[in-house]
C-alpha cells in the first residue's frame, strides 16, 4: 500500500529547541491516530504537513507532493480543522462554512449550496443561521469540521476534533468520520489527547514524544499481547481458583475491575483456566482473551522515551 | 433524518482559478463592514458633497458660455470675461488653496479650452483633497482596523492558511476591502462629477479638451488607496484588540497635523500675521514641515497628480508618502506570517 505521508530523517528547530528530531514516518490511508504528551511536537508536524512551517532537515511529501514546494497544492487537498477556537467573528454557521468553500476555491453559489449539504450532514440545523460568535464550544467543533469537508478533500487533519462535546455529539462526530473513511474513501490523521476515540475508529497509531515517533503500528497489532492470555471473571471467591491456578505455572495478575488475568506461553491456557475453576469449585461468569489496553501502550511508550506520559 | 439530509456526497463542481480566492476575502470584508451603521451614514455623506461641487461646475460652465457668446459677437475683451470673475473670486475666497495662482494666471489669457481644463482639475482636486480626504480617515477608521486585528484575536489566521491562499492574497484581499470602499466614495462621485460637467458644458468638443481628467482622477484614487491602507492594515495587524488599531489611527492623523498646526501657529506668530495667511502658509519653515502631516502628504500628491504641484514642490510628501506605505507593507507582510 503507498504511503500518504512519507517523512524521512525530519528536524524542525526554532532556535535552541527541536520541535521535531529526525522523523521516519510512513502514513497509508485509512485513519492514523497521532498521540504525544504535551510538547511532543504534534503541532509542528501538522503544521509542516501543511506547508506552513518548513522542515530544517530531511525530505518530507503529503499526497505525493513536496511539502516544502507544494504546499499549496497540499492544502487544495486536504481539509485541516484546527485544535484552536478560530473562526471569522460576524458571520453565521452557515456564511462561515460557505466562506471556507469559497477559499478553497469553491464558486460562491455553489459553496453556499455545499455549504447547506454539509451542515445537513453534520446534523446542525437551524441554529446554522445564527452567528458563530454566540455558538458554545460544541457549536463551534461542528462549523469547524464542517468548514474541513466542505470542499470534499481528500485527506482530513483533525486536530482535538472531539474536545468540548458531549458525548453524545463526540459519538456523532466518530461516526462521521468513520464514515467518511469507510465509505468515501477519505484518509484521516486525528490529533486527540482523547485515547478512547483512537480506539474506537483508528486503524493505525503513532506515538510523538520528543520530537521523535516512539511508535507507528496498525491498532489491532498495539492490542495483541506479548504472550497469550485472558480476563477472566468468576462467580465467587476468588483466592481458590488463583491458587489453582498459580499451582499450574501460569502467571496471574488482579485487575482494579475484580478480573484475573491469566497468562501463560501454553496453547493449551483455556484448559487449564477451566480445570482450574473445576478443582478450586468456582464458576466462571465470562474469559474473554486479553487486550493490551491504548492507554496502557500510550504509557509504557512515553515512559520508555523518557517523557511524562502526561495526558490531559 | 431530515427530509433534505442527503448526507455525504463528493463535490462534483469545479474549482475556481486560485488567482481569485483572494476575491473571497474582499467579499467577506466589505460585507462585514457594511453592518456598520456608521459605515453606511459616512457611504451617505460621502456624497453629499457631490451637490456642492456639480453646483460650482454649473456655475463654471455657465461662465464659460457666458463667455465664449459674447466672444462671438464683439472679440474677447480680457477684463470682461465671466469666467475671470468667477476666479478672482474662487481665489480671494480660497487664497491658501493650492492652485489659485494657476487659476488666476490661465483666467487672464482668455483662452477658453484651457481655462475649462484648469477650473476643472482645480474643482476635482479640492473635492479630492478637502471633503473626500477627511471622510476617508473616519470610514477607514470603521473598517481597517477590525480587518486583520479580528483575525489575530479569534485566530482566523488558521482557517485562512490552511486553504491554498498565500500571505501575499490575504493580504491582498485585506487591501481590498478598504479600497473598494475608498473608490466607493471618491472615484465613483469624483467620475460621476467629471460626466455632469460633461453634460453641462455646451458640446462634445468639451471631452478632448479635457481628456486627461478621468486619468488623473484614477491616479490619485491609487494615491489615495495604497498608503492609507497599508498604514491602516500595518496598524489592525499589530494587535488583537480593534480598539487600539483605532485609535492609533486616528492617533497617526491627529498628531502628525496637529504638530503641523503648532508649526504654522509658531510661524505666525513669529511672522505677525494672522494664522492660515497665504504668507504664513507658503513660508520656507510650514512648506519644510508639512510632510509630518499624513494629511498634507496625501494632499501634496493629488496637488501634484492635478497639475497644480510641480515635483519639486510635492516630494517631500511624495517621497514621505513612499516611506511610509513600504515601511507599513514590509510589517504588514511580517506580521501576517508571524501567527504560523
Amino acid at each position: 500500500m503507498t504511503s500518504l505521508i512519507s517523512l524521512k530523517q525530519i528536524t524542525k528547530s526554532f532556535k535552541s529547541l527541536r520541535a521535531l528530531d529526525g522523523i521516519d514516518l510512513e502514513v497509508s490511508p485509512g485513519i492514523t491516530g497521532l498521540l504525544g504528551p504535551n510538547g511532543a511536537g504534534k503541532s509542528t508536524l501538522i503544521k509542516m504537513l501543511l506547508g506552513l512551517v518548513q522542515p530544517t532537515t530531511g525530505t518530507a511529501s503529503f499526497l505525493g507532493f513536496d511539502v516544502r514546494k507544494e504546499g499549496r497544492q497540499i492544502r487544495n487537498r486536504i481539509g485541516y480543522m484546527p485544535e484552536d477556537d478560530c473562526y471569522i467573528s460576524g458571520l453565521s454557521g452557515v456564511s462561515a462554512v460557505q466562506f471556507s468553500g469559497c477559499l478553497s476555491g469553491i464558486p460562491k453559489t455553489e459553496s453556499l449550496r455545499r455549504a447547506h449539504e454539509i451542515l445537513d450532514f453534520c446534523d446542525m440545523k437551524q441554529e446554522r443561521y445564527r452567528m458563530v460568535d454566540t455558538y458554545s464550544t460544541g457549536m463551534r467543533q461542528i462549523i469547524k469540521f464542517a468548514s474541513a469537508i466542505v470542499h470534499d478533500p481528500e485527506f482530513l487533519i483533525l486536530d482535538e476534533p472531539t474536545s468540548g462535546l458531549d458525548p453524545e455529539e463526540r459519538e456523532k462526530l466518530l461516526k462521521r468520520i468513520r464514515l467518511l473513511a469507510s465509505q468515501m474513501g477519505k484518509s484521516v490523521l486525528i490529533s486527540t489527547h482523547i485515547l478512547p476515540d483512537v480506539q474506537a475508529i483508528c486503524d493505525d497509531v503513532v506515538i510523538l514524544s520528543q520530537g521523535k515517533v516512539r511508535l507507528c503500528e496498525p491498532l489491532v497489532t498495539l492490542n495483541r499481547t506479548a504472550e497469550p492470555s485472558f480476563r477472566v471473571r468468576v462467580l465467587e471467591n476468588m483466592d481458590p481458583f488463583v491458587k489453582a491456578l498459580e499451582s499450574s505455572d501460569v502467571e496471574v495478575s488482579k485487575n482494579p475491575d475484580g478480573t484475573l488475568t491469566v497468562a501463560s506461553p501454553s496453547p493449551q491456557l483455556s484448559e487449564t483456566i477451566w480445570n482450574a475453576a473445576h478443582q478450586s469449585g468456582v464458576s466462571i461468569q465470562s474469559l474473554i482473551p486479553a487486550r493490551n489496553s491504548l492507554e496502557e501502550v500510550f504509557l509504557s511508550t512515553v515512559a520508555d522515551a523518557g517523557g511524562t506520559g502526561e495526558n490531559d | 433524518m431530515p427530509i433534505n439530509d442527503v448526507g455525504y456526497r463528493s463535490l462534483k463542481s469545479k474549482t475556481e482559478s486560485s488567482l481569485f480566492q483572494w476575491l473571497a476575502i474582499c467579499r467577506i470584508g466589505v460585507q462585514l463592514a457594511l453592518k456598520s451603521k456608521w459605515v453606511k451614514r459616512i457611504m451617505l455623506a460621502a456624497w453629499l458633497p457631490v451637490t456642492y461641487w456639480a453646483a460650482g461646475f454649473f456655475f463654471v460652465e455657465k461662465a464659460i458660455v457666458a463667455d465664449q457668446l459674447s466672444a462671438m459677437g464683439q472679440g474677447v475683451d480680457l477684463n470682461q470675461l465671466t469666467s475671470l470673475a468667477l476666479t478672482e473670486s474662487i481665489t480671494s475666497r480660497f487664497s491658501i488653496f493650492p492652485g489659485v495662482d494657476d487659476l488666476q494666471e490661465v483666467s487672464r489669457t482668455g483662452d477658453i479650452p484651457q481655462i475649462r481644463n484648469t477650473v476643472w482639475r482645480w474643482m476635482l482636486m479640492t473635492f479630492f483633497r478637502y471633503p473626500q480626504a477627511i471622510l476617508i480617515l473616519f470610514l477607514v477608521g470603521f473598517i481597517a482596523p477590525s480587518l486583520i486585528s479580528q483575525d489575530i484575536r479569534s485566530r482566523a489566521f488558521l482557517l485562512y492558511f490552511s486553504r491554498p491562499i498565500s500571505r501575499l492574497e490575504y493580504i491582498f484581499g485585506k487591501i481590498c476591502v478598504p479600497s473598494i470602499f475608498i473608490i466607493l466614495i471618491t472615484t465613483l462621485p469624483a467620475l460621476s462629477l467629471y460626466i455632469i460637467a460633461l453634460l453641462m458644458s455646451p458640446d462634445i468638443s468639451t471631452l478632448p479638451q479635457t481628456w486627461d481628467i478621468p486619468m488623473r482622477i484614477i491616479i490619485a484614487t491609487f494615491g489615495l488607496v495604497i498608503p492609507t491602507s497599508a498604514v491602516a492594515l500595518m496598524l489592525s495587524s499589530l494587535t488583537q484588540e480593534s480598539r487600539f488599531a483605532n485609535f492609533s489611527w486616528f492617533a497617526v492623523w491627529g498628531l502628525g497635523h496637529g504638530a503641523w498646526l503648532t508649526i504654522v501657529l509658531a510661524t505666525s506668530l513669529q511672522m505677525g500675521l494672522p494664522l492660515f495667511d497665504p504668507q504664513v502658509m507658503h513660508s520656507e519653515t510650514v512648506s519644510n514641515w508639512s510632510a509630518i502631516s499624513l494629511y498634507n502628504c496625501l494632499g501634496s500628491l493629488q496637488s501634484y497628480i492635478f497639475g497644480f504641484e510641480t515635483f519639486a514642490e510635492s516630494w517631500r510628501g511624495i517621497v514621505a508618502l513612499f516611506g511610509i506605505t513600504t515601511f507599513s507593507m514590509t510589517i504588514l507582510y511580517r506580521r501576517v506570517s508571524s501567527p504560523m
